[in-house]
């Protein structure tokens, strides 16, 4: 095992170091190789390590709450002796270990012996993500041999590839929350290179500086957290060592030291939440991923759909414990997904750039994992892991779909601009679709197995939730529905047992407004599904069906990419179609939900409870279809009728009384005309002009309101994406670039001009000593014997006062 | 005391080098082939240097061979000066080989040699008569290698000039000399030195006499303070670098300056009894070389010129060393046995960081000096830094020397001026901060800072020097010019590269030295302890201490 996880990752990175050292000179044309090879051996590898874990699960015989994990400690890379600490405590499981109030700062400190090993592990988290990264990277990079032909930046463009591969291995393989931060930043780099790989695009590189300085601000939290996990838990590993028990290791896992809840669980967790919420844009760090579709499109595929943001997902996975220890920030977890989904699924309604619909569309799926992880039990976990799974897939499909059309459109982008392309492109035709319906969640391809778990645990939370607000206040449940309940009373009473009881909530919510805000987001869930429906179909007709257009870019004969390119899209289509039922089998074999679950950050504390809702997998179902009609309605229908909801939508009536065209008309009037031809001879034509002005400013006073509204009308407000880009502008960017200017400023003029100043001082004492050198000897001589007649005189004065 | 065979020995280097100086002067009547006089020059350095690795073996006992009576102080101080004396001779000569005139080179060769002999002497001096026959030997035949240089009338007119004020400069140091045989009736060193601190433990006595000392010691500051070329003492060297040529500028920037350091250092630091007045003039020409030479400096435009000053300054930071050790002496003789301790280590630090400096020094400026005569071997050569622009174009490699050099002196790290100039800031703060709030403390505070500011100036025209090399293209100035003339010999580049070697290793590396110092750091503390009632003894302690880089010099010499 030790030299399977050896070279997963390190494949990648020779591959890297290959292309970059022999990419421009020796590679050429053929620099795709070492990448392709490189990252196709770390996927049989990965395969290979997924059977070994899922082997090993079976036989251990150990505590199930454990779960199963080996790590393997590649060498020591910092070790100081005497770090400074917090002195950290032993904590009895689930006692509440600092009430609300308590302040662990004040406890006395102590120095405590810090070290970070370069520490990989295999565990059933870690081998789904390494299998499933690997698999996509090895198509998209296939893929990207066929897109990125004849790009000057070819071999460039594998080197990052490979190096990002290697990064994100060493994420999800990492055994250490330091080392997880340092491969964060990498992948973090990895797609500032690759969003501003055309870096002679301004808005290339105006996305990729929009990105790097977006996740900054995550990241910020995420090493905020880190501190505090140290200075709370001692120790940055997950698992244990010799001495220190790690923060997710056995020893805390089994139940002899917990997790700290009350305000420092609360606060790591949300400085965890905000770090996830950058690397895997969720409202309110949302806006920098429609931007990075500037990149390649194979990178979009890999990297901004279906790998580098599901880290943010993977790192709440993998912190799980630590959130079930601070219920609310599970809450807040949900909250911001739920509100993710909705947003980024209202924008996707009206964007006409195909990639950045399914940009938007990442985010609000991001949002549905995020809603999943903030759930709190071990169904929705796997659920929100498991739709992480199958949306690698599609997602990866839909984007490699959009850039093979893209590529044969001669790189627009632009939906208004070609249509009816299904004769054309028939394999990506095909595929889009495939990737289309598991996208929407239409039975039985694999989003929508994923996509309904998700759904039907929110549901299962909210009865969960109910049943403990009852029991507390003692009331009897009412009997509406007495099959859930029952199941909802029982993982109560699972629950309960395990963690929930003495865990000092934040906020104080009773359990029913926490199941009032789970019956929330699980209305958003299912009104979402039907967005998604109709966003995703919409996008799919605009580009394949109606009448065949294409843009002159792309040439007389637009035709299907070529075969690198569509081999890798049936590969992903396969997998998009048949990976929800071979893995999760409509809940009766649920053979992913139970490797995952084998991990040791799900093994522990949750309450057991798994059921396939077929009323639930109903509604679901009966929604999307409903919002695939309604697109094929809107786009293949009848043209006359769509324009009229859209004109409804877009508020097109306030646009006509906006125009003040009426008042040149009204002028025509013969009564108007006449009456200024009178004003005229009375020398009056002054007063004539002054009414006219008057009557114009009041009516551009009164429609000021409206055009705000019609600025705000449905259709502007998803089309202009909330606004979000320009409240930033106005609310953070501009108020710091003045400040920079400023800064700038005094600078230049203050600082520069009292420094000039200093640096002119030497000069001028120069000068004057200088002038003493004037090339006569016996000046030279005197000069001597006067220094010592001085030094003399000074000294023998200085002895006598 | 060593029998007449051992003194023999001991002595064999310097009586091997006058010999073949001698060969050199006869023989060169004969047959004046420049090439084949230098070969035979280096030869003899190589037999010196071979005599003088022998010669260790005799000391080589540790603290117990010291020998301070006799007019020579066998020593660890003595020696490594040796091998920095050895090692620039061996420089000088290299360059010598294709600078020295055509028809008068084994003249020059032999002055060169005996001007060698002379710093070598002067470095284990134990005796007045020793020391001021020691620098005329060094002075007498520079008058002549700075008139052989080049015969045109600025070369006159210098030669002149150092003449007439190095003649002035030696009668103050015979006058002050004068004095102190007057004061202790004694030549000899140790016995001066305990007469004087005889003389300092009756305060009657000490009243009577602190004027004269006080004078005695103005005195031989002149001498030596124009030998190191320290203000106020300075006037004559821009005239005078200027005038030469850029062998005899390295010349005169590094022989007298190490034979000035080692008797101020044996005569000042270690013989004078323990008054405050010492460092405070220590400290005061230190604040004033560091000051003028750095401020003139920023104006020069002629790159000997520009040395000259830049001497001037270096000067000053190796003065704060000893005003380091002069504190650290005055501070000796009063409190507990702890405090001696310290105050024995700090005069050992302190003359150690002057002594690892001067090293450094001598050997980034006899760089600049062998890159120039690299780039110019005709006559004159050129002048001006301006005509360097675009040198990192035409000729990268001595472009790639000379910033090497002027970063050195700078003090930019990794490289050895940096190291030099941060022991020796380190010191002067270790004096002041044990005796935190005295006006002693305050004093070394200003000096730190003063050495600071005076490394940030000179920071100024030593790296415009590199920018003009890197970052300005050529002018067009007159043919011919330092990128259309063929670089000197290989025997120059020899040189060049010694420097380089010397300086890039001892910055590179200075844990060796470290080591080395530590070592003797442990010597000189067993010997405080065990003698720390023996005033006499702290000569001994501080001597071994300044041997904290001969390992290096060593290498650099037996290249």
């Amino acid at each position: 095992m030790p030299s399977l996880l050896i070279l997963i990752v390190g494949l990648p990175l020779l591959a890297a170091v290959v292309t970059a050292v022999f990419g421009s000179k020796l590679l050429g044309r053929h620099a795709h190789w070492p990448a392709i090879l490189g990252i196709a051996g770390s996927c049989l590898c990965s395969l290979a390590l997924i059977a070994q874990v899922s082997d090993k699960q079976s036989h251990s015989a150990g505590p199930s709450q454990a779960g199963y994990a080996e790590t393997i400690t590649l060498w020591n890379w910092a070790d100081i002796g005497h770090a400074y600490d917090q002195a950290p405590k032993a904590i009895a499981p689930g006692a509440d270990v600092l009430a609300p109030g308590a302040d662990v700062l004040v406890t006395p400190g102590g120095m405590r012996r810090f070290t970070i090993d370069i520490t990989l592990r295999a565990d059933a988290l870690t081998a789904m993500m390494l299998g499933m990264l690997t698999f996509v990277a090895t198509l998209v990079t296939i893929y990207g041999a066929g897109y990125m032909h004849g790009d000057r930046g070819y071999w460039r463009f594998f080197a990052y590839v490979s190096l990002f591969v290697f990064s994100m291995t060493m994420l999800v393989s990492a055994s250490n929350f330091l080392l997880l931060y340092v491969f964060w930043e990498a992948v973090g780099v990895c797609s500032y290179l690759l969003i501003g790989f055309w870096y002679e695009k301004p808005e290339a590189a105006a996305a990729g500086k929009k990105a790097f300085l977006v996740n900054r601000v995550g990241d910020f939290g995420f090493a905020l957290a880190l501190f505090l996990i140290w200075v709370t838990y001692g120790t940055l590993n997950f698992h244990d060592t010799a001495n220190v028990a790690g923060v997710l290791g056995q020893t805390r896992l089994l139940g002899e030291l917990g997790f700290v809840g009350g305000g420092v669980g609360f606060a790591i967790c949300i400085l965890l939440l905000v770090g996830a919420c950058g690397k895997s844009a969720q409202f309110p760090l949302h806006v920098w991923l429609p931007d990075a579709m500037e990149g390649p499109t194979p990178v979009s595929a890999l990297i901004h759909a279906a790998t580098m943001v599901t880290a943010g997902v993977y790192m709440i996975a993998r912190c799980m414990p630590l959130f079930l220890a601070a219920p609310d920030a599970l809450l807040i977890v949900s909250v911001i997904g739920g509100i993710t989904m909705l947003l980024a699924a209202l924008i996707a309604l009206t964007q006409y750039d195909l990639k950045r619909v399914l940009a938007y569309s990442t985010i609000s799926q991001l949002g549905y994992m995020f809603l999943a992880m903030g759930v709190g039990t071990t169904a929705a976990a796997t659920a929100g892991v498991f739709h992480l799974f199958t949306h690698a897939f599609f997602k990866a499909l839909l984007f490699l779909g959009a850039g093979s059309v893209m590529h044969s459109m001669g790189h627009v982008i632009d939906m208004r601009r070609f249509g009816g392309l299904r004769r054309v492109m028939p394999i990506t035709h095909f595929t889009f679709a495939i990737g289309c319906l598991a996208l929407a969640g239409v039975f039985p391809f694999a989003g929508f197995w994923s996509k309904d778990a998700i759904v039907a645990a929110v549901h299962d939370k909210v009865h969960i939730l109910e049943h403990q607000g009852m029991e507390r206040h003692g009331n009897a449940h009412d009997a509406a529905d007495p099959e859930q309940h029952a199941a909802g009373r029982a993982a109560a009473d699972v629950a309960s047992a395990v963690v929930t009881p003495s865990v000092t909530p934040v906020f104080g919510l009773t359990p029913s407004s926490r199941a009032r805000v789970y019956q929330t987001l699980y209305g958003v869930a299912i009104f979402t599904a039907l967005l998604t429906a109709f966003y995703t179909f919409r996008a799919f007709f605009m580009t394949f069906y109606g009448p065949l257009r294409t843009p002159h870019e792309a040439g007389p004969h637009p035709h299907e990419s070529p075969r690198s390119m569509t081999w890798p899209l049936l590969g992903l289509a396969f997998g998009a179609a048949t990976f929800g039922v071979l893995f999760e089998g409509g809940g009766w074999s649920p053979l992913f939900a139970k490797f995952v679950q084998g991990s040791p950050s799900f093994a522990y504390g949750f309450a057991e409870y798994k059921e396939f809702h077929p009323d639930v997998a109903m509604a679901s179902t009966v929604v999307v279809l409903m919002g695939i009609a309604l697109a094929a309605y809107m786009y293949l229908g009848h043209q006359r009728e769509v324009d009229w909801i859209a004109g409804l939508l877009q508020f097109r009536w306030l646009s006509s009384l906006q125009n003040l065209e009426w008042v040149n008309r009204a002028e025509q009037h013969r009564w108007l005309v006449a009456t200024k031809k009178l004003a005229g001879q009375l020398a009056l034509g002054w007063l004539y002009g002054l009414a006219r002005g008057l009557v114009v400013l009041l009516a551009t006073v009164a429609i000021a309101p409206l055009m705000l509204v019609h600025n705000l009308s449905p259709y502007q407000l998803s089309s202009r994406k909330f606004f979000f880009d320009e409240i930033y502008n106005a609310v953070i960017v501009a108020p710091l670039r003045l400040l920079a200017t400023l800064s700038y400023w005094v600078d230049r003029y203050l600082v520069d001009g009292l420094v000039d100043t200093c640096g002119r001082f030497p000069f001028g004492v120069g000068r004057f000593f200088r002038g003493l050198q004037i090339g006569l000897v016996q000046f030279y001589a005197l000069a001597m014997a006067l220094g010592a007649l001085v030094l003399i005189a000074v000294l023998w004065l200085g002895a006598a006062g | 005391m060593p029998t007449d065979s051992q003194t023999l020995l001991l002595l064999f280097p310097e009586i091997s080098l006058v010999c073949m100086a001698a060969v050199i002067f006869v023989g060169g009547t004969f047959g004046n082939n420049r090439r084949g006089w230098s070969f035979y020059a280096l030869a003899a350095y190589g037999v010196a240097a071979f005599a003088l690795w022998r010669s260790a073996d005799a000391w080589s006992g540790g603290a117990a061979a010291y020998m301070p009576s006799g007019p020579f102080a066998v020593d660890i101080m003595g020696y490594s000066l040796r091998w920095l004396a050895l090692a620039t001779g061996v420089v000088l000569t290299l360059l010598a080989a294709r600078q020295a005139p055509k028809q008068l080179a084994s003249e020059f060769l032999g002055g060169l040699m005996l001007v060698v002999v002379g710093v070598m002497l002067v470095c284990s001096a134990n005796e007045l008569t020793m020391v001021f026959l020691g620098l005329e030997l060094v002075s007498v035949p520079t008058y002549m290698l700075l008139f052989l240089g080049r015969n045109d009338r600025a070369t006159a007119e210098a030669t002149i000039k150092y003449f007439f004020l190095s003649i002035l400069a030696s009668a103050f140091l015979l006058y002050g000399m004068s004095f102190l045989y007057g004061l202790t009736g004694s030549t000899s060193l140790p016995e001066i030195r305990a007469s004087l601190a005889a003389a300092h433990e009756i305060p009657a006595l000490n009243v009577a006499q602190q004027p004269l000392l006080q004078a005695t010691l103005v005195l031989l500051l002149v001498g030596l303070g124009f030998k190191i070329a320290a203000a106020p003492f300075h006037f004559y060297a821009p005239d005078v670098y200027q005038g030469a040529t850029n062998l005899t500028a390295g010349l005169l920037a590094t022989a007298p300056k190490i034979a000035g350091i080692a008797v101020l250092i044996r005569l000042v630091v270690a013989a004078f009894p323990p008054d405050d007045f010492i460092w405070q003039l220590f400290m005061t020409l230190a604040i004033l070389s560091m000051t003028i030479g750095n401020v003139c400096a920023l104006w020069q435009n002629n790159i000997r010129r520009l040395m000259a000053y830049s001497s001037i300054a270096h000067s000053g930071y190796m003065l704060i060393g000893l005003a380091v050790a002069a504190a650290a002496n005055s501070l000796l003789a009063e409190e507990t046995s702890v405090a001696n301790l310290q105050a024995a280590n700090l005069q050992a630090a302190g003359i150690a960081a002057t002594l690892f400096y001067l090293t450094v020094y001598v050997f980034a400026s006899l760089g600049v000096f062998a890159a120039c005569s690299l780039l110019a071997e005709k006559e004159r050569g050129f002048e001006n830094i301006s005509d360097l622009s675009g040198l990192a174009k035409s000729k990268p490699w001595a472009a790639g020397a000379i910033a090497v050099f002027m970063f050195s002196l700078a003090g930019i790290p990794p490289l050895a001026g940096f190291w030099g100039k941060l022991s020796l800031m380190t010191e002067s703060l270790n004096v002041a901060l044990p005796f935190n709030g005295s006006t002693l403390a305050t004093a070394f505070c200003v000096l730190a800072v003063v050495g600071m500011l005076n490394a940030a100036i000179a920071a100024g025209y030593y790296l415009r020097v590199i920018a003009v090399m890197f970052f300005q293209p050529p002018t067009g100035h007159a043919e011919p010019s330092v990128h259309t003339e063929p670089v000197g010999g290989w025997l120059t580049g020899a040189a060049v590269g010694l420097c380089t070697v010397a300086v890039l290793g001892i910055g590179l590396a200075p844990q060796m030295a470290a080591e080395q110092s530590s070592r003797s750091e442990d010597g000189v503390r067993v010997f405080v302890t065990t003698h720390a009632t023996q005033p006499a003894a702290n000569l001994a302690t501080l001597e071994i201490r300044g041997a904290a880089e001969p390992e290096v010099t060593q290498q650099a010499a037996s290249k």
